[in-house]
């Protein structure tokens, strides 16, 4: 049988080009492509939403979110996808399919998503004004706190659109998760609607 | 129009695809052409307050009832559909 080596690149390795973009100066725009996550989404099977609740607190220590929220727990963040669905997002293989199988086998059906969802984080200063032309919702602070979570579409997109902690310099984090195949479509829309504040574009593997 | 989704809050309508007619059931097996007939074809067309499904599918991807004045678009109710979250059937 013929070997395969499978080289593992992101859906925007062609797109993304790290440095400055758009109008020069201070950057009001960062967007900041997050690589080698792993992202499993967990979705109860028919009537058993309570244990999966339950198995998901004793196996990551907080409790799955059962509205549109993300929940931060000591090395994953579980986000809200769906009534009683969520994805848990971490890194260094800690929560993978195989691993939150023994967990969630009885009561819910594991789908891994790692390869199959890009994430980009928003911030800057004009991150709000920039997401305001993509987004209907309302991601002022006072209605989108850290932690608050929507399932929603972007440039008729289908996206999960999560506030992380702040920055150390107080700048607001946005967190956008999108299929693969339609990332490089969305990237591009982001960065049309962000040139006018300036950008500053890189890739990361740290999670914000 | 915005349809205000159990689960998500208030959305705008380009979130949401329509279905149609919430009220036709699928008949017995042995209900006979004409029912079948009715069901697969025959629809009122309603000029008021109608239940019809909507599918969020640019959001949480639930299947919704919504009671809707055909006039006037004014929506007076908004439920998860059948089978719309798990936990909604176990109920």
């Amino acid at each position: 049988m013929a070997e395969f080596s499978w080289e593992v690149r992101s859906p925007l390795d062609r797109a993304l080009v790290a440095g400055p973009y758009g109008v020069r100066g201070d950057a009001g725009v960062s967007l900041t492509e997050i690589r080698n996550f792993d992202l499993v989404q967990v979705m109860a099977r028919r009537g058993m939403a309570g244990d999966m609740a339950k198995a998901a607190k004793a196996r990551l220590g907080v409790a799955a979110p059962d509205a549109p929220k993300a929940v931060q727990s000591s090395d994953a963040t579980l986000i809200w996808s769906g009534p009683d669905q969520f994805f848990v997002l971490s890194r260094g293989g800690k929560h993978t399919t195989e691993t939150l199988a023994q967990t969630f086998a009885s009561f819910a059906s594991l789908s891994d998503q790692s390869h199959a969802r890009v994430l980009i984080s928003i911030s800057g200063a004009k991150a709000r004004t920039m997401l305001a032309k993509l987004s209907s919702i309302d991601l002022h602070p006072d209605a989108f706190a850290i932690g608050a979570a929507a399932a929603t579409s972007m440039d008729h997109t289908s996206v999960t659109l999560w506030r992380g902690g702040d920055k150390s310099d107080g700048q607001a984090v946005f967190n956008v998760l999108v299929f693969a195949t339609f990332a490089v479509s969305l990237w591009h829309t982001v960065l049309d609607s962000a040139a006018e504040y300036g950008v500053a574009i890189g890739h990361s593997e740290e999670l914000a | 129009m915005r349809i205000t989704c159990p689960f998500c809050g208030e959305r705008e309508l380009s979130e949401f695809s329509y279905l149609g007619d919430a009220k036709p059931v699928r008949p017995a097996a042995d209900a006979g052409e004409e029912a079948v007939y009715d069901y697969v074809y025959l629809r009122d067309n309603v000029a008021g307050v109608m239940a019809e499904n909507w599918y969020h599918g640019g959001g949480c991807r639930a299947w919704l009832e919504v009671t809707r004045n055909t006039l006037t678009h004014e929506i007076s109710a908004v439920e998860p559909a059948a089978g719309a979250g798990a936990r909604q059937v176990a109920k």
